[in-house]
């Protein structure tokens, strides 16, 4: 055991003192921050306690509770959406069917496209006049929407627009589909089994360590959503996607407030760590590692 | 199992080959780089260099260059350093002030980080300069082109106005058989007529007027008008009309008071009550002004002047008028400027190069390709120096003279980031009721009202009264 | 079988559709790179260029340096690929393979750096790599690669590793091999589709990445090509044909090297000679 704590310990080392080195510093710097009025362009700061927390939690700041509540609506649309139509395009492009490395390609093809050239799509697709997404609705005879620009519909219309970027998210669902041995569906097939219980018996199972990985990343990266706000919505209708990211970049960057965007910054690690903690709790019940390991 | 372990040995013996290379090469780059910034740090007498930050597309950063060429060839012993910020330069000179790394002159915006700058007392007064300087004071500029972070401390200036203007496409007026949009401001139409005007040039896909009793404002095919609902636009109408974000002592917030309230109101109901301009959702079916009014898309749009160059571009014929009046004609004057920053080691010289950048004969080129205008008064006033960018040029049409070049002399209003403190929370404000507004779903009284209170908490003044 | 082709042809629908989805900005970038500025931004769009404007490429490619902001790019994404495929693998064979005290809390520990939002540690890491004197340099891109390469990528060969059966590990032990064996002669080997993944990432992402050397360069020399896309926009307006066609230049690299790069993950674990 001794001396698997020295091996462990060698093995990981670059990457703890990565962690020391580049990473821990700049955190503890904005914990710090968060108690001071830090601002950029200020010669001095002077330590404020935990006055900025207070005011986060006194109400006197409504933006903060309603970027709160945008980002858990996008975080609980997002999340199983995104897992889903993942793990369900990832099946289709795991058949033995010819183009498969086209059509894989095209699949991440959008996650490569500068943003600002597929905020243009957005724009278009989207677009309640003249947009695909309502001549196709019109066409189908289905009620029509103003998607990115009204109130209501502003969030969904985002998660869609992320969905054209879950690219990452299939390729690894697709590595770790290739990780499942084939004799495994051979013995199913043996005991005369169809499509649907070597899903259910091998697919599913095997891919869980693959699954518990795009979940808590999903998770973490939906948090922490910043560009649609800042290339697609500005925030807007009505605040209505003022995303917490983007609300705490306008406080710590456009209104030189660093000190509070620091304060906000580190409510936010408290709740992702409490939802990435939960998930990893659970994972023990429903996450299957060949290795024999549990997380 | 063999081959797997070469493989690792060759990964790593090229690992450290290019870590090895790369590091040589690196160390390098920053050894020379070091050497340059040590000499201008330590100021040797002969040789001074001057960092400078912009952003700006490749012309524009083109024009910079030659304002620069110049001026090192008047002053062999300065060394301009161009560092262009392409995008997110707020972000970048945000970082750059935190490590004390702050060039010695920067393009600024006033709408974002050039007064929480200035506020810390990082910009240096121009006044001093502009009061000793033999060849400019503040007289030479057009009107409204100086940033003041108070009166008597001025701490940017604009190589170049920005108006807001009507441009418009003269083929739809002819096969309208409608008078074209007046150029002179003692003929501007009001605003009545502007909506006449423009009803007359909306056309749905059954070809029928926006007077036509029929008329199905659900598919429209021609607009009279486009309007964007950025503060810039309707800015001019609110000014036109007498009214004000903030009172005339900075004490109170005003959006909500008849005059502020009239002229949204107005621009809320060419989109909604007489469907004359596209809504903001509709607005994203309508593309750039230049091609907007090419493909007919509209027949007039409220824009500015900036656009010249774009429309010169596209051929067809189009042209510039003034804008509609409610009360008092009125244009909001835009711009970007330079400011110095206090740190600065060679202040004249800063402002030597400053100067050099705003001479309207270092940007020429932008000015005449219909982007920029001139910041001196007298390329406005002098026939000759007004001849070189105004006449036979693609970007100045007919109209220019008298609803553009005269107007923003004698009507020019500044831009309200540049005298209302803590305009970007104001509108944060602002801007999420006046979205209900353009919607129609609350008219603008409705809409101001309910958000005076937690305005007014944000009014912190206005930078032009003492 | 009757079914399976069945199967096969809904799944090939199923593709086609998604596909025509996917593939619709991608085509955008191309069709724009190719238009003139006023025929990008008609409404409805139209998809073929009318006239082609073929010097869109050539007047992008000389409007800015764009050869120097290729070799910059190249040698940090290269750097970056291999130090992070290295270090990456093996800090996640520390993580999943050897037991030891403390393993899951110090990765617990590690996983807390991606939960603070970037906006606020940015700045205290650019005060950090200024104050070593690497400020316009490449280290601050490249070095923290080599450093683990990011938890992303330690956690997601992690997952991986943990389903390699733990016999193969036992039967090494057995014949006396040593923990850096297994690793080089077993693990490594075993997990090429998912250090492939990595390797993947690691390449697009620090082709792609803005906000890094924005941040961090000041030279134009140093400049890479994601610095050099966002050089179009202007102060008014953006010269959006130019942009689509340096635009397109840049994502056609990404689109060779996935074509390539997906062929070696997509065969699988079944080729590497472990049968069950």
């Amino acid at each position: 055991m001794r001396k698997g704590l020295w091996y462990g310990l060698l093995f990981t080392a670059p990457a703890i003192l990565g962690f020391l080195i580049f990473t821990l510093g700049p955190m503890v710097a904005s914990l710090v921050l968060s108690l001071t009025d830090y601002n950029v362009f200020k010669d001095q700061t002077s330590f404020v306690g935990f006055a900025n927390y207070a005011k986060l939690f006194s109400g006197e700041d409504d933006l903060f509770y309603k970027s709160l509540g945008v980002t858990f609506y996008f975080v609980l649309l997002r999340v199983p959406a995104v897992i889903i139509i993942s793990f369900a395009v990832a099946l289709l492009l795991n058949m033995n069917v010819k183009g498969r490395a086209v059509f894989r390609t095209i699949i991440y093809l959008p996650s490569i496209v500068p943003a600002v050239a597929s905020a243009m799509i957005w724009m278009w697709l989207m677009n309640p006049d003249l947009g695909l997404l309502n001549s196709m609705l019109e066409w189908l005879n289905l009620p029509t929407s103003n998607w990115l620009y009204s109130e209501g519909s502003v969030i969904p219309s985002v998660v869609l627009t992320t969905l054209w970027g879950i690219g990452s998210t299939v390729i690894i669902f697709l590595a770790g589909l290739a990780g499942i041995p084939q004799s495994y569906y051979e013995a199913i097939e043996v005991d005369g089994g169809g499509w649907f219980s070597k899903l259910r018996q091998i697919t599913i199972p095997m891919i869980t360590p693959t699954l518990f990985f795009n979940a808590i990343m999903t998770l973490i990266n939906s948090f922490q959503v910043f560009n649609e706000a800042y290339i697609l919505t500005q925030g807007g209708p009505n605040n209505q996607s003022l995303f917490y990211v983007f609300y705490l970049w306008r406080t710590g960057f456009r209104d030189t407030e660093m000190g509070y965007a620091s304060a906000l910054a580190w409510v936010l690690f408290v709740i992702i760590m409490i939802f990435t903690y939960i998930v990893f709790k659970t994972s023990k019940s429903w996450v299957y590692y060949e290795g024999g390991e549990r997380p | 199992m063999k081959r797997s372990n070469k493989s690792i040995v060759v990964l790593f013996a090229m690992m450290l080959m290019l870590v090895s290379v790369l590091s040589a090469c690196v160390r390098s780059d920053s050894g020379s780089s070091q050497s340059s910034s040590n000499s201008d740090g330590s100021g040797s007498k002969d040789k001074i260099t001057l960092r400078m930050t912009v952003w700006g597309a490749p012309e524009e950063v083109d024009a910079y260059k030659f304002g620069i060429q110049r001026f090192e060839e008047k002053h062999p012993h300065i060394k301009v350093e161009l560092q262009h910020i392409a995008a997110d330069y707020d972000t970048k000179l945000t970082t750059m002030v935190a490590g004390n790394d702050v060039p010695d002159i920067a393009m600024m915006e006033s709408g974002s980080i050039a007064y929480p700058l200035a506020e810390q007392g990082k910009f240096l007064n121009l006044q001093q300069f502009l009061d000793n300087d033999p060849d400019i004071n503040v007289d030479s500029f057009v009107p409204n082109i100086t940033y003041s972070l108070e009166p008597g401390n001025v701490i940017g200036i604009g190589p170049g106005p920005e108006s807001f203007v009507l441009f418009y496409n003269e083929d739809i007026f002819k096969e309208a058989g409608v008078a074209p949009p007046p150029t002179k401001v003692s003929e501007a139409w009001t605003w009545d007529e502007f909506v006449e005007v423009a009803k007359k040039l909306t056309i749905d896909t059954k070809g029928r007027t926006a007077n036509d009793p029929d008329f199905d404002p659900k598919n429209i095919k021609q607009y009279g008008v486009s309007v964007s609902t950025w503060w810039g636009v309707y800015s001019n109408f609110i000014y036109s009309n007498g009214g004000d974000f903030v009172s005339e002592d900075g004490t109170r917030f005003t959006l909500n008071e008849p005059a502020a309230v009239d002229a949204l109101q107005k621009m809320s109901d060419l989109m909604n009550v007489h469907h004359v301009a596209p809504s903001p959702v509709q607005a994203k079916n309508i593309p750039a002004t230049n091609v907007a009014l090419q493909t007919k898309k509209v027949a007039m749009v409220i824009d500015g002047q900036w656009a010249s160059a774009g429309l010169a571009q596209s051929k067809f014929n189009f042209n510039v008028g003034v804008m509609p009046v409610l009360e008092e004609p009125v244009t909001t004057v835009v711009c970007a400027m330079f400011s110095i920053f206090e740190s600065t080691e060679h202040p004249q010289e800063a402002w030597e190069l400053m100067k050099a950048l705003i001479d309207p004969e270092a940007s020429l080129e932008m000015i005449t390709s219909g982007t920029w205008m001139p910041s001196y008064k007298d390329w406005y006033t002098e026939p000759e120096l007004l001849a070189r960018w105004t006449e036979n040029l693609d970007a100045r049409p007919s109209g220019y003279k008298d609803a553009v070049v005269d107007v923003i002399l004698t009507h020019g209003h500044q831009t309200p980031t540049g005298y209302v403190k803590n305009f970007n929370k104001i509108m944060d404000i602002v801007n999420p009721a006046l979205d209900k507004v353009w919607l129609g779903q609350q008219t603008a009284q409705e809409a101001m009202d309910s958000i005076a209170a937690k305005a007014q908490e944000q009014v912190q003044g206005r930078r032009d009264v003492k | 079988m009757r079914q399976s082709k069945l199967a096969l042809a809904g799944g090939y629908a199923a593709l086609i559709v998604i596909s025509a989805m996917f593939i619709i900005p991608f085509v955008w970038l191309v069709r724009s790179s190719l238009m003139d500025l006023s025929q990008i931004f008609t409404m409805p769009p139209e998809w073929i260029p009318k006239p082609f404007q073929w010097g869109n490429f050539h007047r992008a490619l000389t409007a800015l340096p764009f050869d120097v902001f290729f070799t910059n790019t190249m040698i940090i994404v290269v750097s970056v690929l291999v130090g992070t495929v290295i270090t990456s693998s093996i800090a996640a064979f520390g993580f999943s393979r050897i037991s030891w005290k403390g393993r899951d809390t110090v990765f617990a520990i590690l996983m807390t750096s991606m939960m603070l939002p970037f906006a606020v540690t940015m700045i205290p890491s650019f005060l950090g790599w200024q104050m070593l004197g690497f400020y316009d340099t490449f280290y601050p891109l490249i070095v923290p690669a080599y450093f683990g390469g990011g938890i992303f990528n330690i956690f997601l060969l992690r997952q991986f590793y943990l389903t390699i059966p733990r016999d193969f590990d036992e039967a090494a032990f057995v014949d006396g091999a040593s923990y850096f064996q297994i690793y080089s002669k077993i693990i490594f080997p075993l997990s090429r589709s998912a250090l492939i993944v990595v390797a993947l990432f690691s390449f697009l992402g620090s082709w792609n990445d803005f906000m890094g050397p924005l941040i961090y360069l000041k030279s134009d020399r140093l400049f890479t090509l994601a610095l050099g896309l966002q050089m179009f926009q202007g102060t008014y307006t953006a010269q959006w044909d130019l942009l689509m066609a340096a635009s397109a230049m840049v994502v056609i690299p990404c689109v060779i090297v996935f074509l390539v790069g997906q062929r070696y993950f997509l065969e699988g674990i079944t080729l590497t000679g472990l049968k069950g």
